[in-house]
C-alpha cells in the first residue's frame, strides 16, 4: 500500500501493474480453491459429480444471466461495499470492528426515522440529510467502543460485539413502538418520503424531470469532476502544461463547472431518450454510484491525507505513532467513527433503496455486517479491492436460490464456499504451499524462527 | 590435528541473495574461534546452517571428520552442537533447573500409590547442574527462579543448558552485548575454561577488542564469502576492520575540542517509573549545553530507556522537571517536545523508530508529514515527500533500491540511517540518541558517529545514551554513569578511563558497592 506516488514513468506504470497482478493472484487462487473444494463437498454429499456441475451452472445463471440476475447481484453488492469498507477501515488503523452489523442496524433505523420525519423537503436536501443522519448514527455506535478502547484499553472486539446486541434490541424496540407504522398490519416503520428514497435506476428519467433533482445530480457530477480534474492536474504530462498553480486551478474549476452545467442541461433529455434501465421491477438503485464514490473516498482518505497517514501509522506500529507525536486515542476514536459511519450508510441503502416497503421491517435479516469481514479480508483491506470482492459475494448471495432450485443442493453451500474463500485467504501459507509460490527473502528474514526474551 | 567441525564449500541461496558463497570454515578441538563480519555478511546464515535451521544448497559438514547432515536444531543438539542465542530462550517464571530440563525431562514413576503416573525428576537434574556449574566456574543456583537472575547469570543458564545436553561445540551469538565489561571478562574466563576442558567454541561478536581478548583464531566474512582466517597475535584492529569492510576504516573519530554554549536541556530531580510502577529513574539531575555531547554510560536496564522516554514525552515522569531551552516540557506530549526542537533516535528502531511496512519515503517524514511543505490542508503532497526523500537518501547515503521500498527490507545500518536522516534534517536544538549503533556494521557506525559529531559542531546539544563504552569514550565530552536509576558520577571524558567507568557501571564508587 503506497501513500504517495512517484513521478509516473513507463517503468513505474509497469511496476504498478505487476504489483496489482501480484496482489490479485492470492485472492484469485483462494477463490479458485474454494470453488474446487466446494465442488468436492457437493459431490460427496450428493453422491454425483454432475450435481456440482449443475449447481455451479445454476449459480452462474442466477447471479449473472437470468432476468435481472446481474442487477440483483449488484443490489446485494452495494451494502457489502459499504460494510466491508467499514471493516477494512478499521483494519488499517489496527482495529477489528466486529460491530459493523450493529452499526448497520443503527444506520438503518436512523435512515428510516429521518426519512419518514419530513415529507415536503426536496431530495436535494432530504437525501443527503438522511444519509448523513445514518452515517452519524453508525459513527456514534462505532465511536463508543473506540472511546472505551482509547480511554481504558478495553478491547474493541468485545465491546463491538456487545454493542451489536444492544443495537438489535434497541432497533427492535424502536421499530415496534416509537417508529411503528400503525396503519400497516406488518410490524414495520413508517414509509420514508419519496424525497428520501435512493432512486431506482428505472426511475431516474422521471426523477430528473424535476429541475431541482437535475440540479442535485449536476452538483454531484460537478463535485466528482472537480476531484477527478484535480487528480488529473497532478499527473506529470498535464501538470507540465499547466505551469502555474493558477492555471491548474482554472483547469480544475473549469472542468468541474463545464461538466456540471452540461449534465444539468443534457442529462434530463438524454436519460429520457436513451436509458437502458427500463425494467420497472429492476431493483438496482443509485446507491451503486454512492458505493463507488465511498470506495474512492476511502482510498483517498487513507492514502493521500495526513489523517490516513496517522491512522495507518497507528495501525502498523502504535509505538512508532506515539514516538512521531500522533495522538493514538484520537486516531482510534476517529477510525471507529468513520468505520461506523460507513456501516451506517450500508444500513441506509437497504432501507432507502432496496426494502419493498421503503421502511425498516421488524424482521430485517441482514447478515451483511458479518459477511463483510470476509470481504474485507479477501480484499486484503484494500479500498479498491473491496469493489470486486463485494461483487463476488453479492453474486454468490444472489445466485444461491437458482442454484438450489436447479440442483437441489442447499443454498447454504454458498456459506460454505464463502467460508472456504476466507479460509484460503486467511491462511496464505496453505495456498503458498499448494501453489509453491516462492516466499520473498524479506519475509524469510522477518519470519521469527526463534523467539526469546531477555535484554 | 583433528577438527571438531569442518564446513566445506557451504553455499546457501535465498531469492536474490547469495547468503553463503562457497564458505570454508573449520573449528579445532578445544579452540575458541571468533567469527567477525558486518550485518548481512552471512555469519548468521552459516550458524543457522550449522545449527540445523537451514539446509545448505551445496557443501558438506564434517563432525569429527565424519560427514554428516544437520536437519534441525534438535538434530544439532543430538550431534553435540549447542547455541546460546543473543535473545535468551528461557521461561522467566520457571526455575533454572526447570528451564534446563525443559524438553528433556527425565521421569521416574512411583508405582506404590499412583500406578504409572510419572513424576518429574528435578533432584538428579539439579545435582547435575550443580556439578556442571562447579566444573566450569559458572556459579549457578539450580533452584533460583530465572526472572530473579541478573542478565549475566541468565546467560550462564543458557550455557549450562547447552552443556547439560552434552554440547561439544558451542555457538555463542553476540554474548557480550548485554554485559558490563567486567561481566564480559568473567564470561571470557568461563569460555577459556570450557575450551581447556575440550569444548570447541564459536564466538560471534562485532567488538574487535573482544576478538583479541579471548579467541585463538578469527575468521572474517564479507558479502557471503569467507575473507580469511587469522590468529589475533598476528593481527591488528585496523587489519580486521579492513577485512570486514573491504576498505580502510577510521576507528577513531576526529573531533575538535568542545565549545559548549548555553544550556539547552536541564533535568532536575527527575523520577520515572516503569509500567510495573518500579522507580527506574531516581532523582536524576543533569544538563546538556549547546555544542557538547553528554554521554550516559551504563549497562542496559539501569533506567536509560525510561530516562529517554521521559525526556521525549513518551512516558510521564512522577516527579521532577525537564526543560528544553527554558520551556518546561515535563508533561508535554511527544509532538510538543518535537516542536521545541528535540530530535530522538530511539533505542529500538523497529519498535519506535520506523514503521517497517511503510516505504522509505514515508518513514523519512514520519515526524513532519503534517507540516508544510509536505501537507497542504489535510492532503499530503506526494511530490514534496518524494523530493525530500530523494534528497535525504542522497545526503545520508541510504542504500535502497528506491524511495518506495519498504523500510523493513533494508539492512539494519540503512534503517538506522533513515532514522538519523529524518531526525537531523529538522532544525534541531537537542539531539537525543539512544544506542545509535547497536547491531550495526563498522561502516554504518563510522557514518553515524560522524553525523553525531557534526551535529555537535553545528551547536546542537547531544545526549548520547549507550551501553558501548567505546562509543561513549570516542564521542562524549562529558560522561555520566547511570546505575540502578541514579547517576553515580559525571566525569570529564578526557580524564575518564575504561576501568574507572567499568567499575562505576557495576555500581562501585570509591571501592565500595552502592
Amino acid at each position: 500500500m503506497s501513500s504517495t506516488t512517484t513521478t509516473p514513468t513507463r517503468t513505474h506504470y509497469r511496476a504498478v501493474i505487476l504489483k496489482m497482478l501480484d496482489a490479485l493472484s492470492m485472492p484469485l487462487v483462494a477463490i479458485l480453491f474454494a470453488f474446487a473444494l466446494g465442488a468436492v463437498i457437493i459431490t460427496i454429499t450428493s453422491g454425483s459429480l454432475s450435481a456440482a456441475l449443475v449447481a455451479y451452472v445454476g449459480l452462474i445463471e442466477g447471479a449473472f444471466i437470468k432476468t435481472r440476475g446481474m442487477s440483483e447481484s449488484l443490489v446485494a453488492a452495494i451494502p457489502y461495499v459499504f460494510a466491508s469498507l467499514a471493516v477494512a477501515f478499521g483494519f488499517k488503523a489496527g482495529l477489528f470492528n466486529v460491530g459493523v452489523e450493529g452499526q448497520f442496524y443503527i444506520g438503518a433505523v436512523t435512515a428510516a426515522a429521518v426519512g419518514a420525519a419530513f415529507s415536503d423537503l426536496p431530495a436535494i436536501i432530504h437525501l443527503p440529510l438522511v444519509i448523513a443522519a445514518a452515517a452519524l448514527g453508525g459513527a456514534v455506535w462505532g465511536a463508543i467502543p473506540g472511546f472505551l478502547k482509547a480511554k481504558t484499553g478495553a478491547h474493541e472486539v468485545i465491546n463491538t460485539i456487545m454493542m451489536n446486541y444492544v443495537a438489535y434490541r434497541l432497533v427492535e424496540y424502536l421499530v415496534s413502538n416509537v417508529l411503528r407504522d400503525r396503519v400497516s398490519s406488518a410490524v414495520q416503520t413508517i414509509r420514508v418520503a419519496p424525497s428520501a428514497e435512493l432512486w431506482s435506476m428505472a426511475s431516474v428519467p422521471d426523477r430528473l424531470a424535476d429541475p431541482l433533482n437535475a440540479l442535485f445530480v449536476a452538483l454531484l457530477i460537478a463535485l466528482a469532476a472537480f476531484f477527478f480534474a484535480r487528480t488529473l492536474a497532478k499527473t506529470a504530462r498535464i501538470s507540465a502544461s499547466l505551469n502555474t498553480p493558477r492555471s491548474a486551478r482554472l483547469f480544475t474549476v473549469g472542468i468541474a463547472l463545464a461538466s456540471g452545467v452540461l449534465s444539468f442541461l443534457l442529462l434530463p433529455p438524454l436519460t429520457r431518450a436513451l436509458w437502458i434501465w427500463t425494467d420497472k421491477f429492476d431493483r438496482l438503485h443509485i446507491g451503486l454510484f454512492l458505493a463507488l464514490a465511498a470506495a474512492v473516498f476511502m482510498y483517498w482518505l487513507l492514502n493521500k491525507t495526513t489523517i490516513g497517514f496517522e491512522l495507518r501509522t497507528v495501525g502498523a506500529n502504535p509505538s512508532a505513532a506515539q514516538y512521531a507525536g500522533i495522538n493514538i486515542g484520537r486516531s482510534i476514536v476517529l477510525a471507529m467513527s468513520v468505520s461506523g459511519a460507513l456501516a451506517g450508510i450500508a444500513g441506509a441503502t437497504e432501507v432507502l433503496g432496496v426494502s419493498t416497503c421503503r421502511c425498516l421491517p421488524l424482521f430485517f435479516s441482514a447478515g451483511y455486517g458479518f459477511d463483510s469481514i470476509a470481504i474485507a479480508l479477501l480484499a486484503r483491506g484494500d479500498a479498491l479491492g473491496i469493489l470486486p470482492a463485494s461483487f463476488l459475494f453479492g453474486a454468490l448471495r444472489n445466485g444461491a436460490d437458482l442454484m438450489e432450485l436447479r440442483s437441489g443442493v442447499s443454498k447454504h453451500v454458498i456459506s460454505l464456499i464463502q467460508a472456504l474463500v476466507l479460509l484460503f485467504v486467511a491462511a496464505p501459507a496453505i495456498v503458498r504451499y499448494l501453489t509453491r509460490q516462492k516466499v520473498k527473502p524479506a519475509e524469510v528474514a522477518e519470519a521469527p524462527l526463534t523467539r526469546g526474551w531477555g535484554r | 590435528m583433528t577438527f571438531a567441525l569442518e564446513a566445506n564449500g557451504i553455499t546457501k541461496k535465498f531469492p536474490g541473495v547469495l547468503a553463503n558463497d562457497n564458505v570454508q570454515f573449520d573449528l579445532q578441538r578445544g579452540e575458541i574461534h571468533g567469527l567477525l563480519g558486518e550485518n548481512g555478511a552471512g555469519k548468521t546464515t552459516l550458524m543457522n546452517i550449522l545449527y540445523g535451521l537451514y539446509q545448505p544448497d551445496a557443501g558438506e559438514i564434517f563432525l569429527n571428520a565424519q560427514s554428516t547432515q544437520i536437519t534441525s536444531p534438535h538434530d544439532a543438539i543430538a550431534q553435540g552442537i549447542g547455541m546460546v542465542h543473543q535473545h535468551f530462550m528461557l521461561v522467566p517464571p520457571l526455575t533454572v533447573t526447570e528451564n534446563i530440563i525443559l524438553g528433556q525431562e527425565s521421569l521416574y514413576s512411583s508405582t506404590k500409590f499412583l500406578g504409572r503416573l510419572a513424576v518429574l525428576d528435578r533432584k538428579s537434574a539439579a545435582a547435575r547442574i550443580r556439578e556442571l556449574s562447579h566444573q566450569y566456574g559458572l556459579d549457578i543456583d539450580p533452584d533460583a527462579t530465572v526472572k530473579d537472575l541478573p542478565v549475566g547469570a541468565q546467560q550462564r543458564v543458557e550455557i549450562v543448558k547447552a552443556l547439560y545436553r552434552d554440547a561439544d561445540i558451542l555457538i555463542l551469538d553476540e554474548p557480550t552485548a548485554v554485559l558490563t565489561p567486567q561481566e564480559a571478562d568473567d564470561l571470557f574466563g568461563i569460555m577459556k575454561s570450557m575450551a581447556q576442558q575440550g569444548h570447541s567454541l564459536i564466538f560471534i561478536t562485532h567488538k574487535l577488542r573482544e576478538m583479541f581478548a579471548v579467541t585463538d583464531r578469527v575468521s572474517v566474512m564479507r558479502n557471503g564469502k569467507m575473507v580469511g582466517t587469522v590468529a589475533p597475535k598476528e593481527a591488528t584492529s585496523e587489519m580486521l576492520a579492513e577485512m570486514m569492510v573491504g576498505r580502510k576504516v577510521i576507528l577513531q573519530i576526529d573531533k575538535s575540542a568542545a565549545h559548549p554554549g548555553g544550556t539547552i536541556l536541564q533535568v532536575e530531580n527527575l523520577r520515572v517509573e516503569d509500567d510495573r510502577r518500579t522507580a527506574m529513574v531516581d532523582e536524576v539531575s543533569f544538563h546538556v549545553r549547546a555544542g557538547e555531547i553528554l554521554g550516559i554510560a551504563g549497562v542496559q536496564g539501569n533506567g536509560q530507556r525510561e530516562l529517554v522516554e521521559a525526556l521525549t514525552g513518551l512516558r510521564a515522569p512522577v516527579a521532577g522537571k525537564v526543560s528544553v531551552l527554558e520551556h518546561d516540557v515535563t508533561h508535554k506530549p511527544p509532538r510538543a517536545v518535537i516542536e521545541y526542537g528535540v530530535a530522538h533516535v530511539p533505542e529500538d528502531r523497529h519498535k519506535h523508530g520506523l514503521v517497517l511496512t511503510f516505504p522509505v519515503a514515508d518513514n523519512l517524514v514520519l515526524c513532519t508529514y503534517y507540516q508544510s511543505p509536505f501537507a497542504r490542508g489535510i492532503e499530503i503532497d506526494a511530490a514534496q515527500v518524494e523530493r525530500e526523500a530523494e534528497k535525504l537518501v542522497n545526503e545520508f547515503d541510504i542504500r535502497t533500491p528506491s524511495t518506495r521500498t519498504l523500510v523493513g527490507s533494508l539492512s539494519g545500518g540503512n534503517q538506522q540511517k533513515v532514522i538519523v536522516a529524518r531526525e537531523l534534517d529538522r532544525p534541531v536544538k537537542l539531539l537525543i540518541v539512544n544506542q545509535p549503533t547497536r547491531g550495526l556494521d563498522v561502516g554504518s557506525i563510522e557514518f553515524i558517529h560522524r553525523r553525531i559529531v557534526e551535529a555537535r559542531e553545528r551547536g546542537t546539544a547531544v545526549l548520547l545514551v549507550s551501553a558501548e563504552l567505546d562509543e561513549i569514550l570516542s564521542l562524549a565530552d562529558r560522561i555520566a554513569v547511570m546505575y540502578k536509576g541514579r547517576i553515580l558520577e559525571t566525569l570529564d571524558a578526557k580524564a575518564a578511563t575504561r576501568e574507572q567507568l567499568g567499575l562505576l557501571m557495576a555500581g562501585v564508587v570509591g571501592g565500595k558497592h552502592v
